[in-house]
């Protein structure tokens, strides 16, 4: 893989990447880190991704793996969960919203943190990044059948949890 | 619409939609007038919309190293076909054996080359005697050593006038009493030749060990060797030689005498 193919097939994933790994890290600033040490981890061997079937489902693996290790790692301070979610459409929504959107998507955020590792990274893949299920076959190699039942967990684990945390009642 | 909004949930939470259909929820949730009994799903769509637009910060943007651009990262080919592996594994194998037969051809061949050297100069041994049994040699060297030396020369097939006259020394002027009995042995092999009787001849003045006396004495009434009369006369009238050789010497006068008196 020559420059010219790595700057088509990989730069254009890095914000995917970010966003997989702000998902598990929950820090900006560690996010970009990890997702800069998986870039440069494939370009060191770019000799050897034509060998691969689909670089971005590595490229994906590689981030999960990163970011299980920083977890994993002692190291790693506990950050402030500083989920810096953009204003979301300020000049629609009075401040008041504004403030309540901005909690909400930190306690889903928080809540998404909590599933366990699997049912995360699927949430993310197929709710965020919008994969097929081929795409996700690729990335996990678990199978479709598989991935559904992680799927159907994670959303009704992730509602449960969250209904929890704002008192609804349930089924509403 | 909010039965399919209903319908869409349920088939959401069995991870049964599309990515169509989860497209439209998440745009749905988008909106603001969300009926009241939906709002508690909100919050997980709208997170989602907006997680999938998080960027990194304008600072990030994978730089490619520089440094690393021009340099072709050395390629490391597979061997990926069965033939080419097999040829490999041939080859080494073939190299393998071709070596070990080389090496042991040239050792042979070494081995062979010595021994030729050896069979061609005789004088090799012979030299190798002379550094050995040199006169000014015979403290550095033991008796053993010397004794070998002298056994060397039972290897030469000729007489030659350098080695008697060396066996000759030895014997005469040897310290060590082993090493001339080894060197008159060696002599004995000679004993036709003019030189090394007379030596034998003239040994007998030199000789005190009693044991080299006798050989001596018995040596040369053997070759009935006139000549070595005058020798023993003296030897039988000394009076410091051992009784023994004396007995010896007369024995042997008479044998000689006896010889000669009959023929003159």
């Amino acid at each position: 893989m020559d420059l010219q193919a790595f700057k088509q097939h990989i730069v254009p994933v890095q914000a995917r990447l970010f966003r997989l790994a702000q998902m598990f890290l929950r820090n900006r600033e560690e996010a970009e880190d990890a997702t800069q040490n998986v870039l440069l981890k494939l370009w060191t061997n770019r000799q050897k991704l034509d060998s691969y079937q689909s670089v971005e489902a590595l490229a994906v693996q590689m981030t999960r793996n990163e970011c299980l290790d920083r977890i994993k790692s002692h190291s790693r301070k506990k950050m402030a969960h500083d989920f810096d979610m953009k204003e979301v459409k300020a000049n629609q929504i009075s401040p008041y919203k504004q403030v309540e959107n901005a909690d909400n998507a930190s306690l889903i955020g928080k809540l998404i943190g909590e599933l366990p590792e699997q049912q995360k990274l699927v949430l993310h893949l197929r709710d965020v990044e919008e994969y097929s299920f081929q795409e996700i076959e690729k990335v996990t190699g678990l199978s479709a059948a598989n991935i559904r039942v992680i799927l159907s967990r994670a959303r009704q684990r992730l509602r449960e949890n969250y209904l929890k945390d704002n008192d609804y009642e349930p089924g509403y | 619409m909010n039965q399919d909004i209903d319908d869409l949930l349920n088939k959401y939470y069995e991870g049964e939609t599309t990515l169509e259909e989860e497209k439209y929820l998440r745009s749905f949730f988008q909106k603001d007038n969300i009926p009241a009994y939906l709002q508690s799903h909100a919050a997980q769509f709208r997170y989602f919309a907006d997680a999938g637009k998080e960027q990194p910060s304008t600072a990030f943007d994978f730089e490619i190293p520089q440094e690393t651009i021009g340099k072709k990262s050395v390629k490391i080919k597979a061997l990926t076909s069965w033939t080419l592996r097999i040829a490999a594994g041939l080859a080494l194998l073939v190299t393998g054996f071709a070596s070990g037969f080389i090496y042991s051809y040239k050792l042979e061949k070494n081995h062979n080359s010595e021994n030729s050297y050896i069979s061609k100069s005789e004088a090799e041994p012979f030299l190798k005697m002379r550094k050995v049994l040199a006169f000014d040699q015979s403290e550095n060297t033991s008796a053993s050593d010397r004794i070998q030396a002298v056994s060397q020369s039972y290897e030469l097939s000729g007489a030659d006038a350098e080695i008697t006259e060396l066996l000759v020394n030895v014997l005469n002027f040897d310290v060590n009493v082993n090493v001339r009995l080894a060197a008159f042995q060696a002599l004995l092999r000679f004993e036709n030749e003019d030189g090394v009787r007379q030596a034998l001849i003239q040994s007998l003045s030199i000789q005190t060990d009693p044991n080299l006396q006798i050989r001596l004495i018995e040596a040369l009434v053997r070759m009935k060797e006139k000549r070595a009369v005058d020798q023993i006369q003296r030897i039988a009238k000394n009076q410091e030689v051992m009784d023994i050789v004396r007995a010896k010497a007369e024995e042997g006068l008479s044998f000689l005498n006896q010889k000669k008196n009959p023929a003159s």
